[in-house]
């Protein structure tokens, strides 16, 4: 039997080809809008750390200005002091912390044809890598002595050591990065968490930083950071670089695991003494407030997804109810037209049932081709959303399998309730009165 | 055959309220041919729809075969209307976009048979009804009177045992409406009960027997060949 | 002549198809009128005056490679070869780039020590060339000259004495009063006298609710960066950069040189205004297209189911044009309540828009103009079907359908 219906949608279709044109081209465009930015959507809200998102917290002290509170949604420092994040560092409650910032060296390799380059670098604690589940494919990460000393060491992306080294194990070579000799202890695999997790302060969709280098190497190389270092008491800092470090300036990330509930809560009571302890020391001066978030609550305290970006998902959503209502307004054309015909079966020994379902494999047919097309504009949406935005949303901007099967769901589920309505009223409709002589 | 008993039927529009059928009852034997007539508006067409079970009645007992036919649902209305019964309308009411073979197919592809069987049914009853050479052709490539016989081809297909015939020679000429009284007449002598409303008196003489319908009621019985036995009221 | 009442009558015979389209027309201004005051916020953002001359400057980004390099000694090479290069107007060195989405802040007040209610600026530290190199208008004052440069370490404090604002700035800070003379303090004791003020200049960051509030002082730090602008002669900017990278490291290889037009980075900040714009002016058209489509369809099968009517109400002697207006008359009150509904929602998702998602408000005006729009939108999709119609015969009447 559904051959037969199947048979019959297709004729029909062909009798009508512009109206079934008008139709699968209104689905498709429904379909192919909201799937471009809903794909976005979906891409920016992926959490790369979802299966630590337990244990892993973004951890922000409120050591700001007591007379004005930090401009953002929860009124604490994206970032931390130095000098507090030295501090935390010294806490053995967490499993693995990590205190960090982005910043640039030129980087060559000597006695070779490479031309100097600069290169985005993270400087971090050695946790990085394990809190983060960062795989590496040579070597490891550094000991922990070069978190508090100098030690030239570095770890690889991996394109970077394809690039200096052509992939090689290249652990134990050396690296020039401005001009001071590092020995390479680690290469690490693809890892693209997009949005950067890790970092949303500095553009969200950025690519992960090329070299790692220890966080103990701030003084001897007077590291500054190449993200946002906002202060707020310019006329206490001291003199020199000492001066900056012990500043009231903040430009360190701070993340910490915690494994449990206990763990947490012995690291919030940890929190809780330090800031009341620098109370007493005169800092701190607004109330007493940090926060833990873990890496989902992060993507939204930072809004990830921007308001323009839920505006564009909220638009192609209201596109697609249009061009839905449009499908049910024209399938209801069609089928009322097509009234009699339906009410001849019905004479000859066709059920409601049979009736309705005619009519909605009619409509779905619709759906399908609909939804195939959509895919296809949606393919196009996404390459002009990336010719857009000059290259600032390729990590985003495509298209994987869920979402190919989210927009054929989506074109059938649409087409399925555009014919819903149409397939039942003409199912319902009494077949005697089609039948009169007129 | 068939058996209404005090059938009512009302249709209710938003200020009043027609009743097309009043206490209307009726037997049909099997084998027999009843022609009905009655002034335009009597309720003709509503006593067909009921008896073919395209409508419900409002009230009364519908017995056909002597199944209480009035509760049933949507389901069983319509297997029972593709397999015993079969429609003939004064509009002939084919589809346009099928041509005459396929026409033919529809109440055969409800009613479930296979390819080969529908094949077979359908060139033996277009045959019968002498258009076999035109299976191909659509039906606004006919005249008037071979629509017809289509439309009596298709009713025929399902081997129904009950034909309900709505002013089936209305739209013909006087010669056509006769080659279509003598197919029918054909087919009830191979024991189709036929039930035929017409305006034409000479065709109404021409069945078993011929009732009247003014108001919503059957009105006058008269027998007007040798039954063995009239139908009661 | 309207024959209102019986076109009421129709239409409430036919109301799921007719509210159908009632319903897409609401959806639709609901949509586009939201649509229409984002695109023109937009618009008008992109087309903000920057100050400066966008389409003559590169940018330059030099990064010494040596840990302890002299930038301080670069610098003055540096320009001093910048500026004598053929086709090139003037050179400036400074810690940003404009309109790059990327620089310093600072806030500012007028009182010594004064921790309170002070104004956030943009702060550049650059060069006497700067008004000359981005095409600034000096409005009043004095530019700073190259005894009040001050060249230091990053890390060391000095004190600035002296620097040039832009007229918004002030406009702020001291509202209403001649700013130039008028000191500036960062938090501490130590006055920055403003000595002069620019007409205009939208900054580093052309998101920032500041933007347009800058400061600009006299001074170069010997950081292991730095950025240089270039300005060209006007047509000439491809020209010139050509040779830049080549030029530099010619006199210094130590450095890795990176450039870039200042009108990619312009592009790359409105990049995403740009692409708010293109999609939504997208979208609007596609709907108005598809409800046109829409429309156009139903009228058809709306003239079609009636053909005989038609024929008949011919016959009986109206002309072509009651015909076609019968059909025009009926979709404007489609139309009607379709916009009738498409207001009250279009207010109702502003609301929202305007709440959650820090979108501008929609006034009475933009909102009439888009319910114009779409009347005109439903009323010519109608109208070659309704002409159509028109031309139904007479005799039509007397077939059977
Ligand atoms: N669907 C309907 N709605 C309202 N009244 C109807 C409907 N169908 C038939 N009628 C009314 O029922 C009566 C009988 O109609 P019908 O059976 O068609 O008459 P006939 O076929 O004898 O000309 C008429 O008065 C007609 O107006
Ligand atoms: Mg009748």
């Amino acid at each position: 039997m559904i051959g037969y219906y199947i048979s019959l949608a297709l004729r029909s279709l062909r009798s009508t080809p512009i109206l079934s044109a008008l139709m699968v081209a209104a689905i498709a465009v429904g379909v192919g809008a909201s799937m471009t930015v809903l794909t976005l959507n979906y891409m920016m809200s992926q959490n790369a750390l979802e299966h630590k998102d337990d244990v892993l917290f973004a951890v922000q002290l409120d050591s700001w200005d007591v007379n004005k509170a930090y401009d953002n949604a929860n009124e604490i420092p994206w970032q931390l002091t130095y000098k507090d994040a030295q501090a935390l560092l010294r806490s053995d409650i967490p499993t693995h912390q990590v205190a960090m910032h982005r910043y640039g060296f030129t980087v060559e390799l000597e006695d070779s044809a490479i031309r100097p380059y600069t290169a985005d670098i993270r400087v971090t604690t050695r946790d990085f890598f394990s809190l983060f589940d960062v795989p590496f494919i040579y070597g490891g990460t550094w000991e922990k002595t070069a978190d508090g000393s100098p030690m030239q060491v570095v770890v690889l992306s991996k394109a970077t050591n394809e690039k200096l080294f052509s992939g090689e194990n290249s652990v134990g070579k050396t690296v020039v990065l401005n001009s001071q000799p590092f020995t390479v202890i680690g290469v690490i695999d693809t890892w693209e968490p997009s949005p950067k997790i890790y970092d949303v302060n500095n553009s969200s969709f950025a690519e992960v930083e090329s070299l790692f280098v220890p966080f103990g190497l701030h003084r001897k190389l007077e590291i500054y950071s190449w993200g946002n270092t906002n202060g707020w008491d310019s006329g206490e800092e001291g003199e020199g670089y000492e001066g900056f470090l012990q500043s009231e300036s903040v430009w360190i990330q701070f993340w910490v695991e915690l494994s449990d509930s206990e763990q947490k809560a012995g690291y919030e009571s940890f929190l809780t003494a330090y800031i009341q302890g620098q109370k007493d020391q005169g800092r701190f001066e607004r109330p007493l407030k940090f926060a833990l978030s873990k890496p989902s609550e992060w993507l939204v305290l930072n809004e990830v997804l921007s308001d323009d970006n839920r505006v564009l998902g909220w638009v192609s959503l209201a596109f697609l109810l249009v061009c839905v209502i449009n499908a049910v307004a024209l399938l209801l054309a069609k089928f009322l037209r097509k009234a009699p015909e339906a009410g001849v079966r019905r004479a000859l020994g066709a059920s409601r049932n049979a009736i309705f379902t005619q009519h909605l494999i009619e409509s779905s047919t619709i759906g399908i081709l609909g939804g195939i097309a959509g895919i296809l504009l949606a393919f196009m949406g996404i390459s002009g959303i990336r010719y857009l935005a000059m290259g600032q949303l390729d990590t985003v901007a495509r298209i994987d399998w869920v979402m190919v099967a989210a927009a054929i769901g989506l074109a059938l589920i649409a087409s399925l309730l555009a014919g819903l309505y149409p397939a039942w009223r003409i199912s319902r409709t009494n077949p005697s009165i089609y039948l009169k002589t007129q | 055959m068939l058996k209404m008993h005090n059938v009512r039927k009302s249709f209710r529009t938003d200020t009043i309220e027609t009743h097309a059928l009043r206490d209307f009852s009726l037997e049909v034997k099997e084998g027999e041919f009843v022609s009905v007539t009655g002034p335009s508006g009597s309720g003709k067409t509503t006593f067909l729809n009921i008896a073919g079970l395209l409508e419900t009645p409002t009230g009364g007992q519908y017995l056909l075969d002597s199944e209480d036919v009035s509760n049933l649902n949507d389901r069983q209305r319509s297997r029972l209307r593709n397999e015993k019964i079969g429609f003939i309308f004064q509009g002939f009411n084919l589809i346009p976009d099928l041509n005459l073979f396929d026409n033919i197919d529809v109440p055969l592809r409800y009613r479930g048979f296979n390819a080969k069987e529908r094949r077979k049914r359908i060139e033996k009853v277009l045959e019968q009804v002498g258009l076999s050479a035109r299976a191909k052709h659509l039906p606004a490539q006919l005249s008037g009177g071979q629509q017809q016989r289509v439309a009596i081809a298709r009713a025929l297909a399902g081997e129904p045992r009950f034909l309900l015939a709505d002013e089936p020679t209305g739209n013909l000429d006087s010669l056509m409406a006769r080659q279509v009284m003598e197919l029918l007449e054909f087919i009830n002598e191979w024991g189709t009960t036929i039930v035929m409303v017409t305006h034409d008196p000479e065709l109404a003489r021409r069945a078993h027997r011929n009732i009247q319908i003014v108001d919503g009621q059957v009105c006058d019985l008269r027998t007007l060949t040798e039954q063995p036995e009239a139908a009661t009221a | 002549m309207l024959e209102l009442q019986p076109m009421l009558s129709a239409l409430w015979r036919n109301k799921v198809p007719a509210l159908l389209i009632s319903l897409q027309l609401a959806l639709t201004l609901a949509i586009i009128s939201n649509i229409v005051i984002i695109i023109q916020e937009r618009i008008e953002k992109i087309g903000r005056p920057t100050g400066i001359a966008v389409e003559e400057i590169i940018a330059i980004n030099v990064m010494a490679i040596p840990q302890d390099y002299d930038m301080i000694g670069a610098i003055s090479a540096d320009m001093d070869l910048l500026r004598k290069l053929p086709l090139v107007k003037d050179a400036t060195v400074t810690n940003q780039v404009p309109l790059s989405q990327s620089g310093s802040a600072g806030t500012f007040y007028t009182q010594p020590n004064q921790k309170v209610g002070g104004e956030n600026s943009n702060r550049y530290n650059t060069d006497p060339n700067f008004i000359n190199t981005l095409g600034l208008k000096l409005v009043a004052g004095r530019n700073f000259t190259n005894t009040e440069m001050q060249y230091y370490d990053p890390s060391e404090i000095r004190d600035v004495n002296v620097a040039v604002i832009t007229q918004q700035f002030a406009e702020n800070i001291y509202p209403g009063q001649d700013p130039i003379g008028k000191p500036l303090y960062d938090g501490d004791s130590h006055p920055i006298e403003i000595i002069g003020v620019v007409e205009r200049h939208l900054g580093a960051w052309v998101d920032w609710s500041k933007a347009g509030n800058v400061a600009f002082f006299p001074i170069a730090r010997n950081t292991q960066d730095i950025n240089y602008l270039v300005r060209a002669e006007p047509g000439k900017r491809d020209e010139v950069l050509k040779t830049l990278v080549e030029k530099l490291s010619e006199r210094d290889p130590q450095r890795v040189i990176k450039t870039r037009i200042l009108s990619e980075y312009v592009a790359r900040s409105y990049a995403g205004d740009n692409l708010m714009v293109k999609v939504l002016s997208i979208v609007a058209a596609t709907l108005s297209f598809i409800v046109a489509l829409g429309i156009v369809g139903l009228t058809i099968f709306w003239i079609n189911q009636r053909a005989k009517q038609i024929g008949v109400k011919r016959a009986l002697g109206a002309t072509r044009s009651n015909i076609s207006r019968y059909f025009l008359v009926e979709n404007s009150l489609i139309a009607v309540t379709g916009i009738a509904l498409g207001s009250a929602a279009a207010l109702i998702v502003n609301q929202y828009m305007v709440r959650d998602y820090s979108q501008p408000v929609l006034t009475l005006v933009p909102l009439s103009i888009c319910a114009l729009l779409v009347l005109v939108v439903s009323l010519t999709a109608a109208l070659a079907p309704a002409l159509r119609a028109a031309n139904i015969s007479p005799a039509t009447a007397t077939r059977s359908v």
